[in-house]
């Protein structure tokens, strides 16, 4: 459980795994800050996410809105699309390559 | 659903409505200040018509909507002020009523509906429509173009299809959820709301507000900053969806907007929420809840703060719904809303199930008493103390269960105000009609069987009681007369009174008739209350003219009989003038009395515990007498052992226990007296019916069968008796 930071100087790569709630949410939060502040792009991974909430959901919508970074998500999981899916933030917040594949038909 | 069951809920609820608009319009008929008819009422009447017209389109009834259509349209008209009460309209709306009570009973039968009948009310209806003071004259066809059937939708979820496009609001609920920042710390997640909302109807759109989400590096993660519009497709109620919210309510501004909203609404939810009203503007609009159209005429109205007046009202300014349109969805809404809240205090129980419960019980109270006898019979102190406080138990449950199934006589009474109006008018007289004691209970059961005397004792009073207004005039008697519906409790009975303010019964015309018809001897002598009690004798009338109201070959003779039939008693009090008042004394229900037990040689009777007044002992050497001196008074008696040729040999003592029915004494002689009892009543075969002097039978704790006195005809068998002549065995009646 808990969040993983690796990377190259240019791309951040952060994995997020089990929990992604409120009693999770303050460490994350400031793992994933750090990573955003320290590289360009992030790629967050959310294949671990076993369980996430509306605190999930906002920490991933403000990494996203980021000014001058770029922050995508990649390999949700399960639990992830489910509450995308809920909040009708697919969109926004879903794969980049889902997106791209759709973008393109 | 099963159909059949909705078609069963559609026509008892069309009856519910039927008799509010018949209560209305009776209310425009009066001249009563107090009761007069206020707008309330005029929308009240719209609606339930509304309503009948809409339910009846969901079941395909064409007749129903087709002439409820043109009802409607006329009450809407008064409505909107723009046809007035005259007395006229009254009676053609309650014409149209019963023909609309018609048709739907048809329907419950399952009979198609007469042709014929309803056309030419129709015809009525329009040419009072047409009448000045409305202006235009209205066709049904023009009705139609009007108000295109609002809303021949299901129920729950209520439709309105716009004829201009545009429909305002739409079909599905929309929920405006902004969460307070502690929320997520005090364990609760927003989005599970959501997603329980999804167990309630089916979730059309989701927009995650997001504007107040801060950056990355500032936010508190554990705080909330997310709002959420849904829009909901649900049949569920306000209260229900208001109640997803119960656990958040303090820490979170929830505002939910029901199917087609008001504009105020929405300008109200815009107006409350922070965001930019634009971009809520466009979130309402992505939801589906408003159309872009819609939205522009919202923020207009925003930007024009008015009186904020009703989208519908706005809307049909601008010429883009028709009126009867959007007033039906509003309408439908509130009535929904109102229906809800009456559900929610009162239970509907099939009324068979009512009765197996107080089968049940009536054995638990033999089986109660069982127990008791033998708890008695072991001399076990234990056990007879339990044994009564199971008893005592019984007794209370069997006063719970009877009183499930009591209704108020108002009931019954209600039907009343109608068949007077109707009546009076028929007869040219001037009637007011006065109701006390409507919420007195009385079982089901009697409810139903004490409609048909009651409607005769009234008939009779407008018919033969209150005279004409002329006559009336020249008594010196307020020209208006005046019947009276009166119901009140009375030691363990109901009293029910028909009073009138007429001209009393004839006792020289009526002594007269029943010479005539050879009823009475022409040398008899009789009292006064004797010669009143002859109008209950079968073939009895004494209408020199038949009406339309009397005449029918039913006579008093038969309410005397049907009232008898449920233990009651008729009693007639009448002055010359003054007016004549019908007393109607019945028991409060027919299935469970309190009894009282005596023996005489081997057998077992029942007296009902309410009309014992006292036991004394019978005189000794009073053994040719049938009367006996009560503290100066004279008391018949009865020897039950001679009254039902019982055998044996009287012990030396005997009792008498003094029995009062209606005013009036008599005495039973009896062997011994065993004291209190429940008792259940079973009803006779049909073998016994004819006995008189019983009422009934019931079983013993200890099996054996006990028959239950039937005391109003003891008293008057006692009373009868010509008095020193004993022995007599009992009489048919």
């Amino acid at each position: 459980m808990g969040i993983e930071i690796s990377g190259h100087d240019s791309i951040g790569r952060v994995s997020i795994d089990g929990e992604l709630t409120v009693h999770t949410i303050a460490d994350i939060k400031t793992g994933l800050a750090l990573a955003v502040l320290e590289h360009e792009e992030t790629e967050i991974d959310l294949g671990g996410v076993e369980e996430m909430d509306t605190a999930g959901l906002q920490l991933m919508l403000m990494a996203k809105r980021c000014s001058g970074k770029t922050v995508r998500f990649v390999n949700h999981s399960e639990a992830v699309l489910r509450l995308l899916d809920l909040s009708n933030l697919g969109s926004t917040l879903g794969d980049p390559l889902l997106i791209a594949k759709h973008g393109n038909t | 659903m099963d159909m059949n069951q909705a078609l069963g809920t559609f026509v008892e609820e069309c009856r519910d409505l039927l008799a509010q608009m018949e209560d209305i319009l009776l209310r425009a008929d009066s001249a009563d200040p107090d009761n007069a008819v206020t707008q309330d009422d005029l929308h009240a009447l719209f609606r339930c018509a509304h309503t009948i017209k809409g339910s009846g389109g969901l079941f395909g009834l064409d007749e129903v909507v087709a002439f409820t259509h043109v009802v409607e349209n006329a009450l809407d008209r008064l409505r909107g002020g723009t046809l007035v009460f005259t007395p006229d309209l009254v009676s053609l709306l309650l014409d149209c009523k019963d023909h609309i009570t018609t048709l739907v009973e048809a329907t419950a039968q399952g009979d198609p509906p007469e042709a014929g009948h309803g056309e030419a009310l129709l015809a009525r209806l329009e040419s009072a429509l047409a009448t000045p003071g409305g202006g235009v004259v209205t066709t049904p066809q023009g009705v139609s173009a009007l108000a295109p059937a609002p809303d021949a939708a299901p129920e729950p979820q209520p439709r309105v299809h716009a004829s201009g496009g545009g429909a305002f609001g739409t079909e599905h609920w929309h929920l405006s959820l902004r969460f307070g920042p502690e929320v997520l710390k005090n364990g609760m997640d927003p989005l599970a709301f959501i997603n329980y909302l999804s167990t309630l109807g089916q979730i059309v759109h989701v927009e995650t507000v997001s504007d107040a989400l801060p950056d990355l590096f500032e936010a508190d993660p554990e705080r909330c900053y997310l709002g959420f519009e849904v829009a909901l497709r649900s049949d569920a109620s306000k209260a229900e969806l208001e109640g997803v919210f119960e656990f958040v309510h303090d820490d979170a501004s929830i505002t939910i907007l029901p199917p087609h909203s008001r504009v105020d609404d929405f300008i109200a939810l815009i107006d409350s929420l922070d965001e930019n009203e634009r971009r809520l503007g466009e979130i309402l609009v992505s939801c589906g809840t408003l159309t872009r159209r819609e939205l522009d005429a919202v923020l207009a109205a925003q930007r024009a703060e008015a009186t904020a007046p009703r989208l519908g009202e706005m809307l049909v300014h601008q010429g883009i719904v028709a009126p009867p349109v959007v007033e039906a969805a509003l309408v439908k809404q509130k009535h929904n809303e109102e229906r809800r809240t009456q559900e929610a205090r009162s239970l509907k129980v099939p009324a068979d199930r009512l009765d197996t419960l107080i089968n049940q019980v009536g054995e638990l109270v033999i089986a109660g008493s069982a127990v008791q006898l033998h708890a008695s019979k072991a001399r076990d102190t234990e056990l007879q103390e339990a044994a009564a406080n199971l008893l005592r138990l019984v007794e209370d449950m069997r006063d719970t269960a009877l009183r499930l199934r009591m209704t108020p006589i108002g009931d019954v009474f209600s039907r009343f105000p109608r068949v007077v109006r109707d009546l009076s008018k028929e007869l040219g007289k001037d009637i007011e009609l006065v109701i006390n004691g409507a919420e007195a209970e009385l079982d089901k059961s009697m409810v139903e069987k004490i409609g048909d005397p009651l409607m005769h004792l009234v008939r009779n009073s407008i018919d033969h009681g209150i005279e004409s207004p002329e006559a009336r005039t020249a008594a010196d008697k307020p020209a208006r007369g005046r019947v009276v519906l009166n119901a009140y409790h009375e030691s363990g009975s109901i009293v029910i009174e028909v009073a009138d303010d007429g001209r009393g019964l004839d006792t020289a015309r009526i002594l007269q008739k029943a010479v005539e018809r050879g009823i009475v001897a022409a040398d008899a002598s009789l009292t006064e209350a004797e010669i009143h009690r002859l109008i209950l004798a079968p073939g009895f009338s004494t209408a020199e003219t038949v009406t339309n109201l009397s005449g029918r070959g039913v006579g008093m003779d038969v309410v005397k009989s049907s009232i008898e039939a449920l233990r009651g008693t008729l009693d007639i009090e009448s002055h010359p003038s003054a007016g004549t008042t019908m007393r109607l004394c019945l028991p409060l229900t027919l299935a469970i009395i309190d009894g009282f037990q005596v023996g005489v040689g081997g057998a077992t009777f029942i007296l009902p515990l309410d009309a014992v007044v006292e036991c004394i002992e019978l005189p000794q050497g009073s053994d040719a007498c049938d009367y006996l001196n009560l503290r100066d008074q004279v008391l018949p008696f009865l020897r039950l052992r001679r009254l039902f040729d019982l055998p044996g040999e009287p012990p030396p003592r005997q009792n008498i226990v003094v029995i009062s029915f209606a005013g009036r004494k008599a005495g039973i002689a009896v062997d011994r007296l065993y004291g209190e009892c429940q008792t259940v009543i079973k009803p006779l075969g049909r073998l016994f019916e004819q006995i008189s002097g019983i009422a009934g039978s019931t079983i013993l704790g200890s099996g054996e069968v006990a028959l239950i006195l039937d005391v109003a005809q003891l008293v008057q068998h006692a009373a009868a008796r010509p008095h020193g002549r004993s022995g007599s065995k009992h009489q048919h009646a």
